[in-house]
């Protein structure tokens, strides 16, 4: 890794640096809340977000793509080809990094899927420092702290950042487009204070320990009855979180039907149609079931096969379910037998 | 050979067979599609004895409506309601809320010349068996031709049932419930990319009330958001007044 300090009255320039040679993706506010969004003016650009309505996943894996266009007289592919320009995703939180590197082992793993990687090899991560909200638990998985997966990582420190530069290209783009220092001790005293504040004020209480253990002992608890009640099957908790991965694909034929598009549309465990098959049969019928499975799969089957567990606590889902089921209240219940 | 389609009209105000003639684009591909014997909006013909197809606008609000859906149900091969009067009722749906003679007096008069055989409005399903539904109101073109598609080819009907928060979320608009305002989203059907919402104006329900909808959950959500439960109840009427839904 390669440090430099940067001050942050010259961050603007790193933007528009980077401006002429990406597209530049970064955190801007919409009706109050913040998104990701191309940054038309670097004057827009918002690093005290506290998070975004959705995830980066957006940007490798979106809501809706074409994976295909295809002719239907003789099944001929037509064309498949990912179009993507050099890209900088500026201002992640770690939590975010940490959901890409999760997202990461099952989209470049033992089936790469190429429309991700080819967005994920032209895409450059630059990291931002944060403070807690009232929605993050990151602390409960370690995922406030990323050590890895970013280009360059920007520690705040009042008047400067500590530009922590993890790759080659990371620390040439930072050489290039902003006027920066070497770090001096004085620096590396106060970044160390700054992240030990900085994981000092995250305290949110969630008792993990054995939580696969618990989540088998916990099988057939009413718990899941309860958060079925509750559950109103919208797949908004799968939307917004940075984790989740499923998708659905559809053959849409165009107005002539002679040609159509194969496209890939997010998909949510949540809904009916999720583990429905053929000859009418569904392994996940009831909500319960369905909310059940959502946790063993990220608290359990994930964990089982990646050794991290399928979340990030950045509490995008306690503020997007209309109806306040979220991971850590699950975990409460499952801990109590009580659902709150 | 092409089947042959007639699109039908009953109570509505033929907004959804104007937006079919809307698609300018694709117009012409979709007829080519079709042998289009009878259009109601748009020819002074007459409903033939024999077709494949039929597309069904508007609600029924008279004995006339029934007999006519009758007879094309025995008639066609494959009947698609289009538009929310048809789906669930639509609009028209509303005059069945309350003391629907005393309404219908109110506004016409007593004369029993008036739409003879007058009954409180239903969604077509209500009469007969509906093999594919275009709902909202009004339909988005695309969706139509996609399910007369659909329909030709012998492809089942794949209207998503979920609500349609998930799609909302995607379009990354700011919760209206979260801001306290009443939406519909939570538990109506999905498939409209949540435009309503994204021109900022909450969902009214227009593409019927999703059959995975969670109800009691909801009314439980929007306690908790500082609404009257009961509000949601009154939200249906405008496009599910003849909703089946038990309070």
């Amino acid at each position: 890794m390669f440090f430099r300090v940067i001050d942050k009255v010259r961050l603007p320039d790193l933007v528009r640096g980077l401006a002429t040679e990406y597209e530049v993706i970064a955190p801007v506010e919409k009706d109050g809340r913040f998104v990701y969004a191309p940054l038309e003016d670097p004057g827009l650009l918002r690093l005290d977000y506290d998070t975004t309505l959705l995830p980066p996943k957006k940007w490798f894996f979106p809501a809706e793509e074409t994976l295909m266009r295809f002719r239907v007289a003789d099944n001929e592919v037509l064309n498949d080809e990912v179009a993507v320009a050099p890209r900088v995703l500026f201002g992640l939180h770690p939590c975010d990094i940490n959901a890409l590197l999760l997202m990461d082992n099952v989209f470049t793993g033992k089936y790469p899927d190429p429309y991700y990687m080819r967005r994920r090899e032209k895409t450059l991560l630059i990291g931002v420092s944060c403070t807690p909200s009232d929605t993050c638990f990151c602390n409960v998985w370690d995922t406030n702290e990323v050590h890895w997966g970013f280009d360059v990582f920007l520690t705040d420190m009042g008047d400067r950042y500590f530009a922590s530069c993890r790759t080659v290209k990371g620390a040439e783009i930072i050489d290039r487009f902003v006027e920066n220092r070497a770090v001096i001790d004085e620096d590396t005293r106060e970044f160390q204070s700054v992240v030990h504040d900085f994981k000092d004020a995250f305290h949110r209480d969630v008792d993990t320990t054995q939580l696969p253990v618990l989540l088998d002992a916990k099988f057939d608890s009413p718990i899941w009855d309860e958060f079925g009640e509750k559950c109103l099957s919208c797949g908004a908790c799968s939307m917004v979180c940075p984790t989740c991965y499923c998708f659905d694909v559809h053959d849409r034929l165009d107005p002539d039907q002679k040609s159509g598009v194969r496209a890939r549309t997010w998909d949510s465990c949540q809904f009916k149609e999720f583990a429905a098959v053929a000859h009418g049969q569904n392994f996940r019928d009831s909500r319960a079931s369905r909310v059940k499975y959502r946790y063993y799969h990220k608290q359990w089957g994930y964990l089982s096969k990646f050794e991290r567990v399928l979340c990030v606590g950045c509490g995008r889902c306690a503020r997007a379910c209309p109806a306040g089921i979220n991971p850590v209240n699950v975990i409460a219940a499952l801990q109590t037998g009580e659902v709150r | 050979m092409a089947p042959r389609v007639a699109i039908i009209g009953l109570a509505s105000d033929f907004g959804c067979q104007v937006q079919i003639t809307n698609m300018e684009d694709h117009l012409l591909d979709v007829l080519g599609l079709m042998d289009l014997v009878y259009w109601q909006l748009a020819s002074s013909g007459h409903l033939p004895d024999e077709y494949d197809v039929a597309v069904i606008e508007g609600a029924v609000t008279t004995a006339g409506h029934v007999e006519t859906l009758r007879t094309v149900r025995e008639t066609a091969g494959v009947v698609i309601a289009i538009g929310s009067c048809a789906v669930t009722g639509g609009i028209p749906a509303l005059a069945g809320t309350g003391e629907y003679d005393a309404r219908y007096g109110a506004v016409y008069g007593d004369g029993v010349a008036v739409a003879r055989g007058r009954q409180s409005p239903l969604p077509v399903s209500s009469v007969i068996e509906v093999d594919y539904h275009v709902p909202g109101c009004p339909i988005d073109p695309a969706e139509f031709v996609s399910v007369l598609s659909r329909a030709i080819m012998g492809l089942k009907d794949d209207v998503s049932e979920d609500p349609m928060c998930a799609i909302c979320k995607t379009q990354e608009n700011v919760c209206f419930l979260d801001r306290g305002r009443a939406c519909l989203g939570l538990v109506t059907r999905t498939g409209c990319t949540a435009k309503c919402v994204s021109l900022g104006r909450p969902c009214t329900g227009c593409r019927g009330i999703s059959s995975e909808a969670n109800i009691p959950a909801a009314r439980v959500v929007y306690a908790d958001k500082g609404l009257d439960p009961l509000e949601l109840d009154r939200l249906f009427d405008l496009y599910n007044a003849a909703r089946e839904v038990v309070v």
